[in-house]
């Protein structure tokens, strides 16, 4: 069992232990809910931020050339909004779009490799090759082949998310337990029913693990093919490119702000639909 | 004739090759009537988990022929006609206790028709049906925890969850692996008692292994008494007490009677097999 794939499965991996403690799934929610009016929640974040601003204030001023003051970034973000946002919509799709076709493919063969351990001797390696290529060194070699379209951007986010999906399903759809597996294989359930009763939805933690990895990646994705693809219509990465290449820090910052923004708000929603989906797992309550 | 509800016929299962390899099973002998609770006890290492494991289609023997009802291992599950319950509870956490009971009437729906084509087995009323899993809950005290995830139980109560769950099966053959030995004393004897009061009503063939000795002569109709090295069968005894069963002839002299009987064919086999 110990073949690289295997030994590089560790690393992503990591669906939380299941719940021991059936009092948690009645009590933390309410109290997550309830605990950010207390000052003692929120006050150390606010505390921090403050001084984050305070260094960065003083960093700009000391430092003109290496960062823009903050004002000067709220004041560009606020005047051109549209022009953030219609650009933060394109890099958006890019990621969404290119997510999904990395998740579709991934699930699908993680599905394969769990129920023919031939095709998973003949996938593994190669996917593992594949995940650790460098993806910033293949872009450009992709935009060349496909132009400043949409489909490079695709491909680079399809394929940065593909490996942490394939792996953390592969594992998911294996774990479960052998005593389970035995009581349904001595009432001859079909392969088809183990994976759709059984190990589809023991491998819903190990996913949301995933999407949680992969959610912020698939933005990095689609920034770093804008980049490389430095004739790009759209997009915040091309926004980035553009306005450090005219000193224009301020829009640099604000861009980056908007990416960040971006990457909280889908991470929010991965844990939204998380709980939704895994009210019965403990990674779902915390 | 009856024909048995399970028969092996000089069953042989070997693990590992050659000089390494190690007999846990050695020409094992058993039929097994319709309808009687049969324990399987003996040291680990004596082969009695293979055995059920072979009976449940979960390994293949070496050497000889395990049928149930006359049929194949592989066509007794097709038709469901065998359940099993494994040491732990082995519910999914993700579904509610109703859920994990009823779930195994979703898979392999054809089951039933491969049943009627392999004849009426058993002659038990409601055989093949579907039962009421509600009421199978209310019979084993589960009512209120239907609704509830595994998780929120306690472990007594997962491995009530899980026996209701393969009677639910209305298997004609029910295997059971030490189902109560990661439970307290307390816990255990109320299910034991709760198994035998489901079992009553329903009265399926159990293979049951367990490593407790009044354990098995509580339970059971007969006591097959096995030891290691090879693993075989030494001992066949009937426990010859009246059913229901009930505390007061746990304290009887015949019952302990049953017990040294079944230490002394153990210690025996102990020997026996120090002595090779």
């Amino acid at each position: 069992m110990s073949t690289v794939s295997e030994r590089t499965a560790g690393t992503t991996a990591t669906a939380p232990a299941r719940s021991s403690e059936p009092s948690r799934f009645s009590l933390q929610h309410p109290q997550s809910r309830i605990g950010w009016i207390r000052p003692r929640v929120w006050l150390p974040l606010v505390v921090m931020l403050a001084v984050l601003a305070g260094l960065w204030q003083w960093g700009a001023v000391t430092m003109p050339y290496l960062l823009p003051p903050l004002p000067d970034v709220g004041e560009t973000l606020v005047s051109d909004l549209g022009y953030y946002l219609s650009n933060a919509m394109v890099t958006l799709m890019e990621a969404v779009v290119g997510l999904v076709i990395g998740f579709v493919a991934a699930f699908l063969i993680a599905v394969l490799i769990s129920e023919v351990p031939l095709a998973r001797r003949a996938i593994m390696p190669i996917a593992v090759v594949l995940n650790v290529t460098p993806l910033v060194a293949i872009a450009p070699a992709l935009v060349v082949a496909f132009g400043f379209g949409p489909l490079p951007k695709l491909i680079i986010t399809a394929l940065i998310c593909f490996f942490p999906i394939l792996i953390n399903t592969a594992v998911g759809l294996r774990s479960v337990p052998q005593q389970v597996l035995q009581v349904y294989r001595t009432i001859d359930a079909s392969r088809i029913e183990m994976l759709a009763h059984l190990r589809i939805p023991n491998a819903l933690p190990y996913i949301f693990a995933a999407l949680r990895i992969v959610f912020p990646l698939s933005i990095i994705g689609a920034v770093v093919a804008e980049l490389s693809a430095s004739g790009s219509t759209g997009g915040l990465g091309t926004v980035i490119s553009v306005a450090s290449s005219m000193n224009q820090l301020a829009v640099v910052y604000a861009a980056i702000f908007v990416l960040a923004v971006m990457g909280v708000l889908l991470l929010g929603l991965v844990t939204l639909v998380e709980r939704r989906v895994l009210h019965w797992h403990t990674s779902a309550t915390d | 004739m009856v024909t048995s509800a399970v028969e092996l016929t000089s069953v042989g299962k070997i693990y590992g090759y050659g000089a390494t390899g190690m007999v846990a099973l050695h020409d094992v002998d058993l039929a097994i009537e319709p309808g009687r609770f049969v324990s399987l006890i003996g040291p680990s290492g004596c082969g009695k988990s293979t055995l059920l494991r072979i009976v449940a289609g979960l390994e293949e023997a070496d050497s000889g022929t395990a049928r149930v009802h006359d049929v194949s291992i592989d066509e007794a599950r097709a038709a469901k006609l065998i359940g099993l319950v494994p040491q732990t509870p082995a519910l999914l956490p993700w579904l509610s206790v109703l859920g994990n009971v009823t779930l195994p009437q979703k898979v392999n729906r054809g089951a039933s028709r491969r049943r009627e084509r392999i004849g009426a087995l058993s002659e038990r009323a409601g055989a093949g049906q579907q039962p009421d899993m509600m009421q199978l809950l209310r019979r084993a005290g589960l009512e209120d925890a239907a609704d509830k995830l595994p998780s929120q139980l306690s472990g007594g109560m997962q491995q009530r969850a899980a026996i209701v769950r393969a009677f639910g099966m209305q298997p004609d053959v029910l295997l059971m692996d030490e189902p109560f030995s990661a439970l307290d004393e307390f816990t255990r004897e109320s299910l034991q008692d709760q198994l035998l009061d489901l079992w009553d009503d329903l009265k399926t063939t159990v293979l049951f292994v367990t490593h407790s000795v009044s354990e098995a002569v509580r339970m059971s109709d007969t006591v097959v008494v096995m030891a290691p090295r090879p693993g075989r069968i030494v001992d066949v005894i009937d426990i010859d007490l009246p059913r229901p069963r009930n505390e007061r002839m746990f304290a009887e002299m015949r019952f302990h009677d049953y017990e040294d009987q079944i230490r002394d064919s153990l210690q025996r086999a102990w020997r026996s097999a120090d002595a090779a």
